[in-house]
């Protein structure tokens, strides 16, 4: 089987997810080819194991991003039996053109591909697995850290295409990220702190953590009443906002009755408190007994360790 | 996306496969403005004392003032839709649905029946798109139960009128552009439209309510004040007029009470299904669940009544009586139940985290208003005995 | 020029979704309701319409359930709805040629849409569409007006937040909008019950729709998740990190 791995860049550099999407291939025993957009990060990308050829695809649209164009000048290049990319909204959008440039069919946001080909992924944000068999050729599209990266131990041979097409979307300026905070009930990811944080300055740690992470920041209502810098809208809970992150870190929070109707149904639950016996602990998946002060610093530093990798 | 979770009605008897695809959106469109806009607020809103303006907009925007009338701007809906309406709004608070029902069923209704074409055309579309509030003078400090003998009278003077007394206890006089007003001409009760500003006119807000915070209630007062001869309503007199009013507003209130009994229902179930005490939730106990399933019986006859209520005003089958008996039931049932729930939430049901206690102090009024529980037991009295016995007098 | 939308209908995002045997429940869904980026694809088409544009065509594939979507969307102001009436679940490439071809129908070089349903949460039918009608394509949007003649987005590109200008025929996948959503009124609601729901079957838009090239074979309720696990002390703050990767994926 021909396996066509579109590269994912990170500015210039490779990012990680494309030897991870090499080690999906490789537990299906196909025949491996790179594509690098732009020829962003190519020689990582030939480091990669497992991987026979890197083809670099290089022309002008590859200035900026225009899925349209992009993958025009991919499709030649993607004539694989399967062609895999990471389910960043990126990566999906040229899955999607270059399966409709081939009239192939394509399966988003795979958290596993075995042979056959079948294909798991979540769907109804992850209330369900969806498990199919697919035809090929076809397109997938991986969501990121399912599989083991590949190791970079490789040394595939490196070509040079060029390939280009018409632009047609120009940049007219980058626009500053709304200085805004994330609202909790949209967040993905919430970081709450309780009355345990002891001062409402304290918070400034939560949002450290938060801007890692992209979350937002969410407080009890102990927290929000005690305090008047922390407003209602933060608050999670039975009178508060009902939220379902996929992951929710609550700092400080005893886990009372109340606070939990807020926000037990979240996909995933980290506790940090100094009390053992705090009830927050009876819902969280991963609990750490220590307190804020220690804690927090060190998630701070493990987590940037984690995503600049 | 994530929002709070979806607010289950409960339709035990599946009402909702009866309605109409236009029913249910319009249903769907008032709850969705009621779960986004009165819930977060309403608090603030009791705490204050005020209907927030910007409700009264965004009702006039979505077109349900007046619901069931047609033409002049109206919106020409079922019956069941306004009742539904009425339930919606109601299930965030009674003030909000008064609001409307007073401009719809008092305001709107005794114009577009009784009114001139000149009347009709010149007051309706200001009022149904809420740009206009109106209100329904009827009550006064010593005439409740037996407006009859009320004492606010207009003298014909030539060319205008003059009106002299008092109305009190009208939902919306403080905040109204004009007010529906039943006083004597002649000895004969007739309805007049009596505008803000008009000399001799002024409507003080009655304050210190611990019922219907977010509604505004006033007295009207009328000192020699002098309205146009044209503001006379042409087409009724006599007792009639303002008890047709209040035969829609009634039926409504059917509706209404439905709404603020299923969200007592609503929060004593959550709270007893998370409440522990004994080392188990409440809910597992017998005696809360006896409570929970009278609730839902209650509610669920409720419903039907109400429901039947409006397929007979749609198909005009209807007789006054049968009104009597949908608001006395419906709101005697609500009372209870909020009174019950509020019971379950213990010592929380007290506090305005919960929707409970202001309901059930929301719902007194509504017992009173719009004809008092007995006013309606006497009208089902004379009904079946063909004895009235509202007074000793033959 | 008129706008076309592309719109799902999906269970509600607050209604309860249950597998059962192997298939999710639909009769279990509560609620179905116009899928939410869709939704700010709609309200952006609304005031495109609003700044000149001759009129909004509302589109949507599915079964019959689905044309509710459409009436929804006449009441906040489509003027035109189509159906494009199936009742097998298609692979992406089928709904992409049933949406191309409607499309091309109503002539719309303006084509808004979500950028993923919120149940398959896949977000392969507006690229998809754009290449098939070979139309530009800007993806995750959150804004769309009409700046002297060109179209102006705000797009979460790869890096970063911009602006950009782009000539139609173009297709646009939204993001959340900026924009608060417009609310239906009675007017709308009772317009929307005039308006007419054209159904159209694959065989009248001229698509032979072969054979899907996906196969469900099951649904399923996600695997439970491993008992709570308590560390002590701030040392096992590095595991908990690298569980939350490994182990719960979701960071
Ligand atoms: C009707 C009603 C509605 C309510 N609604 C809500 C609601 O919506 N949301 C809500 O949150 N609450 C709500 N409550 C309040 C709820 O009962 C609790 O009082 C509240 O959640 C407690 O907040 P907390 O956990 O921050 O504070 P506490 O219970 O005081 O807990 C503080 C925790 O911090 C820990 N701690 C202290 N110092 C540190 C440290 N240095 N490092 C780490 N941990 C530390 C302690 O061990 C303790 O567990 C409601 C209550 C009622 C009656
Ligand atoms: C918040 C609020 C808003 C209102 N809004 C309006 C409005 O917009 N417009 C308006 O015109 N009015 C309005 N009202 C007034 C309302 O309609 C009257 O309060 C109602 O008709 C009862 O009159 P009453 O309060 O004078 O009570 P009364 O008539 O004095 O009754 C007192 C008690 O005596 C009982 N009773 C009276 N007569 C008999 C009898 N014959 N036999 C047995 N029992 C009897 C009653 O059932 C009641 O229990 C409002 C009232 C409230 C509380």
């Amino acid at each position: 089987m021909e396996v066509i791995v579109i590269s994912e860049s990170n500015g210039d550099l490779l990012h990680p997810v494309t030897a991870q999407l090499v080690g999906a291939s490789s537990s299906l025993g196909g025949n491996i080819t790179i594509l690098c957009p732009g020829g962003k990060g190519l020689s990582e990308a030939a480091e990669i194991s497992g991987v026979s050829k890197v083809i670099s695809v290089e022309g002008d649209c590859f200035q900026s991003y225009d899925s349209n164009a992009w993958s025009k000048a991919l499709a030649p290049h993607a004539e694989g039996d399967l062609v895999l990319t990471s389910s960043s909204s990126t990566g999906r959008e040229l899955a999607s053109s270059i399966a409709a440039i081939r009239g192939i069919p394509v399966l988003q946001d795979a958290t596993n591909i075995s042979e056959g080909i079948v294909v798991s992924r979540p769907i109804y944000s992850g209330k369900v697995i969806e498990t199919s068999s697919v035809k090929i050729p076809c397109v997938i599209t991986l969501r990121a850290n399912s599989y083991e990266a590949s190791e970079s131990s490789g040394k595939a041979e490196i070509s040079t295409v060029n390939q280009t097409a018409d632009v047609t979307i120009s940049i007219r300026k980058a626009l500053e990220r709304a200085g805004e905070k994330i609202d909790v009930s949209e967040a993905d990811i919430i970081i709450s702190g309780g009355r345990g944080m002891g001062e409402p300055s304290n918070f400034s740690n939560l949002e450290e953590v938060a801007d890692l992470l992209g979350a937002a920041v969410g407080a009890s209502r102990a927290a929000v009443d005690t305090w008047d810098e922390i407003p209602h809208s933060m608050q999670v809970g039975q009178t508060g906002k009902t939220v379902t992150p996929s992951l929710y870190i609550a700092v400080g929070i005893s886990g009372a009755i109340q606070h939990l109707a807020g926000m037990r149904t979240s996909k995933y639950i980290v506790a940090i408190n100094k009390d053992p016996e705090a009830p927050i602990f009876g819902v969280a998946d991963y609990g750490v007994v220590a307190t804020w002060e220690e804690a927090l610093p060190a998630l701070k530093n493990e987590l940037s360790a984690l995503l600049s990798n | 996306m994530m929002r709070n979770m979806a607010y289950e009605a409960l339709d035990f008897y599946d009402i909702d496969s009866m309605l109409s695809e236009e029913e249910r959106m319009v249903r769907d469109m008032v709850r969705d403005w009621v779960e986004d806009r009165v819930i977060p607020n309403i608090e603030e809103a009791c705490r204050d004392g005020v209907f927030p303006d910007d409700w009264r907009k965004e009702i006039g925007e979505m077109g349900i003032l007046g619901a069931p009338l047609k033409g002049y701007g109206c919106p020409g809906l079922s019956y069941i839709a306004y009742g539904l309406i009425c339930q919606e709004l109601e299930r965030g608070d009674s003030g909000v649905r008064s609001f409307a029902s007073v401009q719809g069923s008092l305001a709107m209704y005794p114009i577009h029946d009784f009114g001139s074409e000149e009347q009709k055309e010149y007051y309706l579309p200001k009022m149904a798109s809420g740009e206009w509030v109106g209100c329904f003078g009827l009550t006064e400090p010593d005439y409740g139960s037996n407006p009859g003998d009320m004492i606010t009278r207009a003298e014909d003077k030539g060319d205008h009128f003059l009106l002299n007394g008092a109305k009190m206890w009208i939902t919306n006089g403080t905040i109204a552009d004009l007010a529906v007003v039943w006083a004597k001409l002649d000895g004969e009760i007739k309805g007049f439209i009596v505008e803000k500003g008009d000399e001799g006119f002024s409507a003080p807000e009655m304050k210190g309510k611990h019922s219907l915070k977010a509604s505004v209630t006033s007295e009207l007062v009328f000192q020699d004040c002098k309205i146009p001869k044209n503001r006379i309503l042409p087409d009724v007199k006599g007792l009639r007029g303002p008890f047709s009013c209040l035969n829609n507003a009634r039926y409504g209130i059917s509706w209404g009470a439905v709404g603020a009994a299923q969200s007592c229902f609503n929060s004593a179930k959550e709270y007893s299904l998370s409440r522990i005490q004994f080392g188990h939730p409440i809910a597992s106990f017998q005696l809360i669940q006896n409570k929970l399933s009278w609730m839902l019986r209650e509610i669920t006859k409720g419903q039907l009544l109400a429901y039947h209520m409006g397929k007979k005003k749609d198909d005009g089958t209807w007789i006054p009586e049968q009104i009597s008996l949908a608001k006395m039931n419906n709101v005697d049932m609500a009372l209870e139940i909020a009174r019950m729930s509020r019971d379950i939430h213990g010592a929380n049901g007290i506090l305005d985290e919960y929707p409970v206690m202001r309901h059930m102090a929301n719902l007194e009024s509504v017992k009173t208003y719009e004809g008092t529980h007995d006013i309606h037991n006497l009208i089902l009295g004379r009904h079946i005995t063909g004895i009235q016995s509202f007074t000793r007098e033959p | 020029m008129g706008v076309a939308v592309l719109i799902k209908q999906v269970p509600d995002t607050t209604s309860k979704v249950s597998v059962a045997g192997d298939r999710v429940d639909e009769s279990s869904v509560s609620k179905w309701s116009i899928s939410p980026y869709d939704e700010y694809a709609l309200e952006c088409a609304m005031r495109l319409k609003e700044s000149g544009y001759s009129e909004v065509v509302a589109i949507t594939c599915g079964p019959q359930r689905s044309s509710k979507a459409l009436t929804e969307a006449a009441a906040v102001g489509a003027d035109s709805l189509i159906h494009v009436h199936v009742e097998d679940s298609l692979d992406s490439i089928q709904v992409q040629t049933l949406l191309s071809a409607a499309i091309k129908r109503t002539g719309s070089e303006i084509v808004l849409c979500g950028k993923q349903a919120a149940d398959t949460n896949s977000g392969s039918t507006g690229p998809g569409i754009a290449s098939i009608l070979d139309y530009s394509c800007v993806g995750v949007v959150s804004e769309v007006s009409v700046d002297d003649g060109v179209l102006v987005a705000t797009r979460q590109g790869p890096s970063g937040l911009e602006e950009i200008e782009v000539s139609a025929p173009c297709l646009f996948t939204f993001d959340k909008g900026e924009s608060e959503l417009r609310r239906p009124n009675v007017r709308g609601i009772m317009m929307a019950k005039k308006k007419t729901v054209e159904a159209l079957t694959p065989g009248d838009l001229g698509v032979d729709l072969g054979e899907s090239a996906v196969i469900v074979n099951s649904h399923s309720s996600p695997p439970d998740k491993p008992p709570g696990q308590k560390f002590e002390g701030v040392s096992s703050i590095a595991t908990v990190v690298q569980k939350l990767r490994d182990e719960a994926n979701v960071i």
